[in-house]
């Protein structure tokens, strides 16, 4: 029993770093732009559907495969700010999310249409052995998944409030016009924020369609789904909110997997979403500017 | 009428129920990401009611309505005063869980030696009630934009009157509202049933043309794509969903000149539709000046 | 030999309701990717089911009111009571296929089956739906 509880956390928690990752993309774009965007993840399943095609038609080394995922979900998260993001910045957060949700499907026809075949293989990551502490097992990817949420969320947390291009970030998200007037190139900032968030994006989807080496067109609104969960569940726009939101959210699929089944999973991760709203509307922690309405 | 395009236009005539569900939200101030739910909730419940116990269509439709509206109410209650994203997420995370739900049901009678109703992630087979009828697809092709047309008179009806008028002012600007004595909260509720009727008794028709729902059906891509219709086609007017609804299924499936990549022209459509105009084509600015014209011309 | 051949019964088992046509669906990829052939056996009462006008469609289980295929009539087969038709599907995976039947029964069958580039077999428990990959 003590051991299942123990295992089942581990298992969440490397599930959850996953969320994670994706969680923080999400709640760049949404803190700075205050829009969310529908196409996150089909976008991320772009990337990695490059790197599917990549894999099947040339020799390519994990790294190569990990670097085309990133730069795809990023060329397809750049489309998605010219045509959803850019045009509405003043204008409706509905209409930029609607577009955002056409784009979405043209992401998911275009692979289907290159690529048809319902499930692709994806190459492992690794081969190695997991890890064990005593009955206990971690496999490395959850270990590498793990690090890399951690790494990013501590690095982005200091891009943002040590370094010159933090300050203009902040700047626009506090107040645009007065950062236009003071020299700063909104536009520019905004497309720089929205590459930076769909290359962790892309990041988070090569771990994760690594990690099960297959790849369905599912995993773009899987991803738009669990990023949103988790940054919902942290607060909107806070970023270690998004990181302790994707590795609860993990745990908790994991425990109630195990214990109550998969669909008893989902059913509780969506209550606990909807709880979480009603109860406590602006997660469990609350963004500087999380009160400034969607 | 060849048996194609009466599926086509029975197709468009029950999306269309779903997209005015979605646009009375809309134009109230609300964006509704789960009005599937409550479309699923119509179809399993009309379905139950025709299939297992031999309820008669329109009764088992009226019953559909009243627990598509009971549903989005008890929805409603605890999330309606959330605004904008938050409320979209938590009518999403209520429709996923009403999906799932219908993952969970095991529910089955025997009927004529064979058993019938709802078996989870398997479905929802043999509901056969237009069928049994001798209903011809035809006629129930008559018989879902009878409805639509009722449902849209009423539309029209309300949108003429001061409730219209309160409506679009919630949409516009709820605090105003409350200033001048309106019960936002109760008003919203009561719209609220309201859309989750209209989206019930889609779901209702939906489950008896289809003889086979299942769980999946119910997913957030019905819920995104009504949306998406109400606000391409426009928020000015009741037909603006319908005519967002036409555009998509009407033009570009129907007319399978963009077979295999029909999506991609219609993402990339809706998406510099957008840009143009974020409220549809048919917003509220192009309906007023028509409305303008026309009264000058009489 | 390539061709997977299968067989779905539609109705649970019970052999009392002799009066409902059941169906039998035998689909193997022709020439061409997403192209499928398809045989459909009908019967009633244990007797094949001659002079029925089939039409068949496919919906995918998602946004099946938008996402569907033109329905294709089927052409009498060889043997009474089979149907020939010819699918055209946009991506492999599962889908329902949905017969019409009409002539002197009037009734919609829906299958599940999982097409794939080597052969096509009956869904039993339509998959869980929220993998990543």
């Amino acid at each position: 029993m003590l051991f299942d509880l123990l295992q089942n956390t581990l298992d969440g928690l490397a599930m959850g770093s996953a969320y994670a990752l994706l969680a923080v993309g999400f709640t760049l774009i949404f803190g700075v732009l205050r829009r969310v965007n529908l196409s996150y993840g089909p976008a991320i399943m772009f990337g990695a559907y490059c790197a599917t095609w990549v894999h099947l038609n040339f020799q390519a080394g994990v790294l190569a495969l990990a670097l085309i995922t990133i730069a795809g979900a990023a060329l397809a998260g750049a489309y998605v700010e010219r045509l959803c993001f850019a045009p509405h910045r003043n204008g409706s957060a509905i209409a930029a999310m609607v577009a955002s949700f056409a784009l979405w499907m043209q992401f998911e026809e275009l692979v289907t249409l290159v690529m048809p075949k319902h499930l692709y293989d994806f190459p492992p990551m690794l081969s190695a052995d997991p890890i064990s502490f005593g009955p206990l097992t971690l496999p490395i990817e959850a270990l590498v998944m793990l690090g890399c949420a951690l790494a990013i969320g501590f690095g982005l947390q200091r891009l943002l409030y040590r370094s010159r291009f933090g300050l203009a970030v902040r700047a626009v998200i506090d107040a645009p016009v007065a950062a236009q007037l003071a020299g700063i190139n909104v536009p520019r900032i905004l497309m720089q924020v929205f590459l930076l968030a769909s290359s962790i994006g892309g990041l988070a989807g090569y771990l994760i369609v690594s990690t099960h080496t297959q790849i369905t067109p599912m995993l773009g609104m899987w991803s738009t789904l669990k990023g949103l969960l988790a940054m919902m569940i942290g607060g909107l726009g806070s970023l270690p909110g998004a990181i302790v939101g994707g590795l609860l959210l993990g745990v908790l699929e994991a425990h109630s997997q195990w214990f109550l089944g998969p669909q008893s999973r989902d059913l509780l991760a969506y209550l606990l979403l909807f709880a979480l709203l009603a109860l406590r509307p602006f997660g469990l922690w609350r963004a500087r500017h999380a009160e400034t309405r969607a | 009428m060849s048996d194609y395009a009466i599926g086509v236009l029975t197709n468009i005539g029950l999306v269309s129920f779903i997209a005015l569900s979605a646009y009375l939200l809309l134009i109230a101030g609300e964006m509704s990401f789960g009005q599937q739910g409550f479309f699923g909730v119509g179809a399993y419940v009309a379905g139950i009611a025709t299939a297992m116990y031999g309820i008669p269509l329109p009764v088992a439709a009226v019953i559909a309505m009243a627990a598509g509206a009971a549903a989005a109410f008890l929805v409603g209650l605890p999330t309606l005063r959330l605004r904008g994203l938050y409320f979209a997420m938590a009518t999403l995370a209520a429709a996923e869980m009403l999906r799932i739900l219908f993952e969970l049901i095991h529910f089955q009678r025997e009927i004529d030696g064979e058993l019938v109703g709802p078996d989870g992630t398997q479905g929802f087979r043999s509901i056969r009630w237009v069928f049994e009828a001798g209903i011809e697809p035809a006629d129930f092709l008559v018989i879902v934009w009878a409805l639509l047309a009722l449902a849209v008179t009423a539309f029209i009806v309300v949108e003429r009157s001061r409730l219209g008028a309160t409506l679009r002012m919630l949409g516009e600007d709820p605090e105003l509202a409350r200033m001048l004595g309106i019960r936002v909260e109760r008003f919203k509720l009561g719209i609220a049933a309201a859309a989750g009727a209209f989206a019930a008794l889609g779901g209702a028709l939906y489950a008896h043309h289809n003889t086979y729902i299942e769980p999946r059906n119910f997913d957030i891509m019905l819920g995104v794509h009504s949306l998406a219709y109400a606000l391409i086609g426009g928020l000015g007017t009741v037909f603006g969903p319908l005519f967002g609804v036409l555009i998509d299924i009407g033009v570009l499936e129907g007319s399978r000149v963009f077979q295999g990549y029909r999506m991609i022209v219609f993402g990339g459509l809706v998406a510099l539709l957008l840009v143009v105009r974020p409220r549809g084509l048919l917003d509220e600015r192009f309906v007023h000046r028509l409305r303008f014209r026309a009264f000058r011309h009489t | 030999m390539r061709t997977i051949l299968f067989a779905a019964l539609l109705l649970a088992s019970v052999p009392a309701l002799a009066q409902r046509p059941r169906a039998d669906l035998d689909c193997k990829p022709a020439k061409g990717l997403l192209t499928y052939d398809c045989i459909i056996r009908l019967t009633r009462g244990g007797q094949p089911l001659t002079g029925a006008a089939v039409t068949v469609g496919a919906d995918m289980p998602s946004m099946p009111m938008a996402h569907n295929l033109k329905p294709v009539k089927a052409a009498p087969g060889e043997k009474p009571g089979e149907y020939r038709a010819r699918l055209e599907l946009e991506m492999t995976g599962e889908w329902a296929v949905k017969l019409r039947l009409s002539g002197p029964v009037r009734e919609q069958l829906i299958l599940h089956f999982e097409f794939s580039e080597t052969g096509v077999s009956p869904v039993k428990r339509p998959s869980e739906r929220r993998r990543p990959g």
